[in-house]
């Protein structure tokens, strides 16, 4: 056993944080650290940099335009990008079509649509859940119908996050219906131009909008548009989830949470004493903090074995599930730390260049939205229910 | 970084292992082990000590083979899966880790151990000390040249058939001072010895003394320094073994949950059972890393060392009663009973979070060396 980074692993995480103090802009960051909303222009100044200095894709092979790093490098660079404040890299062009179109596009689409995801000249968008399809993805009822040279596409997607911004969209739809469920499903890039689309948004519970409904009408969408063989998509869809996720458990944002909690609870008080001190209170925090310390290990002894070669499938199941937990319960501490200062909701707060002053300390403004909002962890990207299923079904071969 | 064991350590681990698996009949037997004279089985203890498995416990600085954090894991792991009631602990890690902080203290003594020639008890706890770290009322008397001992010291492992006693004893000042208590080796034969079985299978004693002659191992910031140095020994050697024994629960109520059929089928196709079962596995995979953390930091800065052993501690406590309670309930009935193995790993699990510090305790421990 060895817990140390290599003096090579040491001096890469030096790169990278020089390189963020000098091509991540404060505005930026600050935004970030305020939990301010951010426009298309700031994920794309981010992204745009770090493309021209050839870190955009870190989970690329390096013939794609990857940066071809190692697991450990990877999760360096995620830890010093969250650290830094960076606003995060829109995940669905570079870590979730990038890889499919690399297994299973053809050379033309290869060669189109990858440089124009490292290039940030597409957004894409996911168009995977539908209102009736959640967790039972395969029931998906968007249906493509076969008109020779194109299909026409209909029916309903949601929770397309950042939806708004995009211009593209992959979509898993029905292109048979006589068969088993997931033996009918085909996968599709789609212009979010195209006539018949339409971009809605979903207000969520904390008032703001990251995720829209998108809805097809007879649109048309040509056949060289269709990703691998037609009624393959399930496959594709399921070739992310066996796909390496080492960020899966989110522990440089649970520890950037604890210390942002623990600064906290070392500015308000209890009995006139910090409440960093109390017993109840700290006993709670410290018992997180040694729970993320663990899954900290945990998640490294997962990285180590997929550097083996060993594609870690059921560590990231249970990875996402205690990282969701110890998320979550980080942000029920941080709401109950500031006390009665969670109630007021000041919505423009959180609009950039907003100077006025706040009611109780600036920090307290974002704790009781961002506490709502994050119940979404643990039921997006496959729920936890879900997980357990993944992992009953693969280790316990009942 | 890497987490695999180097080739020498696999090795320890395989004959360990392998001894283990041949000739400890822990099942059935296993309290019938501590109900026996002595409370382990000698031939046994000298056949792990034949294949070095307590000289891996030993520095090389005192002629041992090991004394690492890898080893004591390795070792403590096994001891966990097999439940193995010999003098791992007392005659083992926390005998070792006082003599060894101790001042001048001859290799000689550390052979008589790690050959099985000696057995030594370690003995601080009293009976209201709970796991208060310098709450001691036992009295070191110094006359001349000489020093006498009077007191008592309870849940002593293995205090009835040691050879040798290791007690801590105060000669000045307040029941918690830090300073004014010493390490002392005392001879059983002078003591009132009360011994009595453990709910987990193991034998302790309650040790009664009076004006006994002692011997000096250490004292005041010595002594304070060698007796943590031994409090966190075994914090981290029980740590581990509990690894051992969640795993061996989890493997057990698996395998059950294969094979019970009820409404039909088997119950490990209900997914309420499933979910219970990955839960389980999370905490298990927690706790592991959080052993492997404080094996990997155990040479390091006593403050690191000891917030991750702490850290350790606390998480295994948890996950501990949480393995316990959930593999009773999801076997049902049948581990209710004597006869079904799963009660004696069941057992140790919750009983290791009552030695050497609780969950609580490490918790205020961790939130010490963290700087809360």
């Amino acid at each position: 056993m060895d817990f140390n980074f290599t003096q090579d692993e040491n001096n890469f995480r030096k790169e990278i944080k020089d390189w963020l103090s000098k091509n991540l802009s404060q505005r930026i960051s600050n935004k970030v650290k305020k939990f301010q909303r951010l426009d298309k222009n700031d994920y794309e100044e981010f992204m745009k940099a770090l493309s021209a200095k050839g870190w955009l894709a870190v989970n690329w092979p390096k013939e794609h335009g990857g940066t071809g790093w190692s697991n450990t490098q990877k999760h360096i660079f995620e830890e010093e990008i969250v650290k830094a404040g960076a606003p995060r890299i829109v995940p669905f062009g570079l870590n979730m079509l990038g890889p499919v179109l690399m297994e299973f596009g053809n050379e033309k689409q290869k060669k189109y649509y990858l440089p124009r995801i490292l290039n940030c000249d597409d957004w894409w968008a996911q168009g995977y859940s539908e209102p009736g399809s959640g967790s039972d993805l395969a029931s998906l009822r968007t249906k493509a119908v076969d008109h020779g040279d194109h299909y026409i596409v209909n029916g309903q997607k949601t929770w397309t996050t950042l939806g708004q911004f995009a211009n593209k969209i992959f979509c898993l739809v029905k292109t048979d219906t006589n068969c088993k469920p997931q033996n009918g499903i085909s996968f599709l890039l789609i212009d979010i131009d195209s006539p018949g689309i339409e971009v809605r948004p979903i207000i969520t519970l904390d008032g703001e909008h990251e995720v829209n409904e998108v809805w097809l009408k007879d649109v048309k969408v040509p056949k060289e548009n269709l990703l691998g063989e037609e009624n393959k998509g399930w496959t594709y869809a399921k070739y992310l989830l066996t796909h390496e996720r080492t960020g899966i458990a989110g522990v440089p944002n649970s520890k950037s949470a604890i210390n942002h909690l623990k600064v906290i609870a070392n500015k308000t008080y209890k009995n006139g004493k910090p409440l960093i001190q109390d017993p109840l209170f700290s006993s709670q925090i410290a018992e997180l903090e040694i729970d993320l310390k663990a899954m900290e290990i945990f998640n490294l002894r997962a990285i180590s074995s997929a550097e083996s070669g060993k594609a870690p499938v059921m560590e990231s199941s249970l990875l996402k599930i205690k990282g969701s937990i110890i998320r979550q319960k980080t942000s029920d501490l941080l709401r109950k730390a500031i006390g009665p200062q969670a109630l007021p909701y000041i919505s423009e707060q959180f609009d950039e260049g907003w100077n006025q002053e706040t009611i109780g300390p600036e920090y307290a403004g974002p704790l009781a939205k961002q506490y709502f909002i994050y119940r979404k962890i643990s039921i997006y990207g496959g729920s936890n229910e879900i997980q357990k299923n993944i992992v009953a079904k693969s280790e316990f071969r009942m | 970084m890497h987490f695999n064991l180097s080739e020498e350590r696999k090795m320890l681990k395989e004959s360990c292992d392998r001894l283990l698996n041949d000739h400890y009949t822990q099942y059935k037997n296993h309290h019938e082990v501590s109900s026996s004279e002595i409370g382990f089985n000698k031939n046994f203890w000298e056949e792990c000590s034949e294949i070095g498995m307590l000289s891996a416990l030993i520095s090389p600085n005192f002629n041992g083979l090991g004394g690492t954090g890898e080893d004591i894991m390795i070792v403590f792991e096994l001891i966990g899966k097999h439940l193995v009631v010999e003098p791992f602990l007392s005659s083992g890690i926390l005998s070792i880790t006082s003599l060894t902080n101790s001042k001048d203290i001859e290799t000689s003594v550390l052979d008589e151990i790690s050959s099985a020639s000696k057995i030594y008890a370690f003995g601080h706890s009293e009976v209201d000390t709970r796991y208060d770290e310098t709450h001691i009322k036992t009295k070191a008397n110094y006359k001349n040249d000489a020093v006498f001992l009077t007191g008592q010291k309870s849940f002593v492992l293995n205090g009835d058939f040691a050879d040798k006693l290791i007690c801590t004893a105060r000669f000045s000042g307040n029941d918690f001072d830090q300073n004014g208590f010493g390490l002392y080796e005392i001879d059983k034969t002078h003591c009132d010895i009360r011994s009595y079985n453990t709910i987990d299978g193991y034998r302790a004693a309650e040790l009664n003394f009076s004006e006994i002659p002692a011997k000096e191992l250490c004292k005041n910031s010595d002594a304070y320094n060698a007796l943590l140095e031994t409090l966190y020994a075994g914090a981290f050697a029980l740590s581990a073994e509990s690894i051992g024994a969640m795993e061996v629960c989890f493997n057990m109520t698996l395998e059950y949950l294969k094979t019970r059929e009820q409404f039909g089928k088997p119950i490990g196709s209900f997914q309420a059972l499933q979910h219970r079962m990955v839960d389980v596995m999370i905490e298990i995979e927690q706790a592991k890393s959080a052993v492997m953390l404080a094996a990997g930091t155990y040479e390091a800065d006593k403050d690191t060392k000891y917030k991750n052993i702490s850290a350790a501690k606390n998480l295994v406590g948890r996950a501990g009663k949480l393995v316990a309670e959930e593999c009773i309930q999801l076997h049902g009935g049948i581990a209710m009973t004597w006869e079904y193995n799963l009660h004696n790993y069941a057992k140790r699990l919750v009983m290791i979070d009552h030695l050497m510090g609780d969950s609580d305790h490490h918790l205020e421990k961790f939130k010490l060396y963290s700087n809360y």
